[in-house]
């Protein structure tokens, strides 16, 4: 009876570990999409609306679901917290303090990271060709994490369960 | 005064500022931060440099010399972080930040087809503190009162720069707005509407519209916008009764303040000259007090015991087409309203 108990433990362990791993894989591409909708819409405010920057970063924010949105809502009150006075620690900050949350990994932020060091600090043009380099980058990096996802996805479904599978037969 | 425009300024900027003594930061009213060059500062008229440990000298040798860091840092801070949004302004070649401060620019312009289309590497800033001054015209307004019409006449204020126009014109907005007439035949009789155009945001400091300063509560401000058109879309849509636009001199300015005064407004006007003589030898100027659109000039000249103004009634040079006969009868008219002239001294020079 114990027995039996430990194996189906075993087996939803294995399962949800095998199925959290997967979901690491689908939710990489998901906020890459999400990362790059938020910059189209800082984009467009910057370089159509006109809009100065801590703002822009809010209404970016308040159209950017969760973890993204805390990136750019830090960055945008950062700039009046902290005593250096310059756009890009701020922006870093936020970066290096939230990225733990999201799924995504050092690619991305280094992207986003050369971005922030080049914002506001030009003319409208300069900033939107900023900005779209940086979309390239990531619609590069989106294209890799699907691959991943596509192959590795499945995988580690399947994985999970094989493994806790495999640990129930050597039990027994 | 610096703790007015404290915020604006790097860490490093602002503790060494802060090491002046306090009287000094009252009356600070220019910051001169040039790149890799010694900070001046200008108060009361004059200008020193900001030694490292917060002594002022008239030589510039061992001043603080601000870096590129610290430059690109200020920058970021007075663009509100947005460069981008800044093009109209670097255009003109100043920023004017909440509070009215106006921040003057140098540095490489950028040409596009021979016009400047702003500047780029920005290595010089001009902070300049501004100030309200309530009651700086309480002098001048009774000379300038139209009996008949209850309102003011149109006058022309004429001075270099740093002598106190604006502040003059922001409190005759206030006060006529307000109805505060300072004299006793002029008492009881009521506020006026007045209009405005602040195309650079010195006079209301609008911010996201709403003035910043009390420039009172018949008072119409169009910020940021081009003086000629303002004063025409104001004629049109606000009716005012005194239109006040501070340094104008172009030739479609002149036209404007002739639809208007030709439309019974009064107007309230200042130009970069340092007298008469000197304005007459702008052509735009010229033709104004020719056409009688001002009745009184106002030239005014900031002294040792405060700002002075002279009141010349725009009539006697008019229609004076020779430069000698004009300057010769301008010394006369000068000579005449001596005894007229005004004296005040400023609450807070």
């Amino acid at each position: 009876m114990i027995k039996l108990l430990g194996a189906v433990l075993v087996l939803f362990a294995g399962t949800m570990i095998g199925f959290q791993q997967a979901a690491k894989f689908a939710e990489r591409p998901r906020q890459l999409r999400q990362l790059a909708h938020a910059l189209q819409r800082l984009e467009t405010e910057i370089g159509y609306g006109h809009t100065p920057l801590p703002e822009a970063l809010e209404r970016t924010a308040s159209a950017t679901p969760e973890p993204l949105a805390a990136i750019f809502r830090k960055a945008a009150n950062g700039i009046w917290e902290t005593e250096s006075f310059s756009f890009s620690d701020s922006w870093e900050q936020a970066i290096n303090e939230n990225w733990e949350s999201t799924s995504m990994r050092k690619n991305e932020q280094s992207v986003l990271i050369r971005l922030g060091s080049t914002l506001g600090i030009s003319d409208k043009e300069d900033q939107m060709k900023h900005i779209h380099l940086a979309l390239l980058q990531l619609k590069a990096e989106e294209d890799a994490a699907r691959d991943d996802q596509g192959r590795y996805e499945k995988m580690w479904k399947s994985l999970g369960i094989l493994i806790a599978v495999l640990v129930v037969i050597l039990m027994v | 005064m610096l703790a007015r425009v404290a915020h604006l300024l790097p860490l490093e900027l602002k503790t060494l500022l802060e090491r002046l003594p306090e009287s000094m930061q009252e009356q600070l009213e220019e910051i001169r931060i040039r790149e890799g060059r010694p900070l001046e500062i200008g108060f009361r008229g004059q200008s020193r440099f900001m030694m490292m440990d917060g002594s002022l000298r008239q030589a510039a040798d061992g001043a603080y010399k601000p870096s590129a860091d610290t430059c690109r840092k200020l920058l970021e801070r007075i663009t509100n972080y947005s460069l981008y949004a800044m093009e109209e302004e670097l255009r003109r070649g100043f920023i004017t930040v909440s509070g009215g401060h106006r921040i003057g620019l140098a540095g490489r312009t950028i040409l596009d087809g021979g016009v400047v289309r702003g500047i780029r590497d920005i290595g010089a800033f001009n902070i300049r503190v501004a100030r309200e001054v309530i009651g700086a015209s309480a002098h001048l307004l009774p000379k300038l009162i139209d009996r008949t019409r209850k309102t003011l006449h149109s006058t022309l204020i004429l001075a270099p720069p740093q002598q106190g126009k604006t502040t003059l014109i922001r409190d005759i907005a206030r006060s006529v707005s307000y109805g505060l007439w300072p004299s006793l035949e002029s008492s009881g009789w009521q506020g006026r509407k007045v209009g405005i155009v602040d195309e650079r945001s010195e006079i209301a400091a609008c911010v996201r519209g709403i003035p910043t300063f009390d420039v009172g509560p018949r008072t119409d401000v169009m910020d940021a916008c081009p003086k000629a058109e303002g004063m025409m879309m104001l004629v049109r849509s606000m009716s005012p009764e005194v239109l006040i636009a501070d340094e104008i001199g172009r030739p479609e300015d002149a036209e404007a303040i002739r639809e208007a005064s030709h439309a019974g407004i009064s107007i309230v006007a200042t130009a970069h000259a340092y007298d008469l003589q000197d304005a007459r030898g702008r052509p735009v100027l010229q033709k104004l007090l020719d056409e009688g659109a001002f009745k009184y000039v106002v030239e005014l000249r900031r002294t040792e015991q405060g700002i002075m103004h002279r009141v010349v009634p725009a009539e006697s040079v008019i229609g004076r087409t020779s430069s000698r006969e004009a300057s010769a009868l301008q010394r006369l008219a000068s000579e005449s309203v001596h005894a007229l002239a005004g004296r005040h001294r400023a609450d807070d020079p």
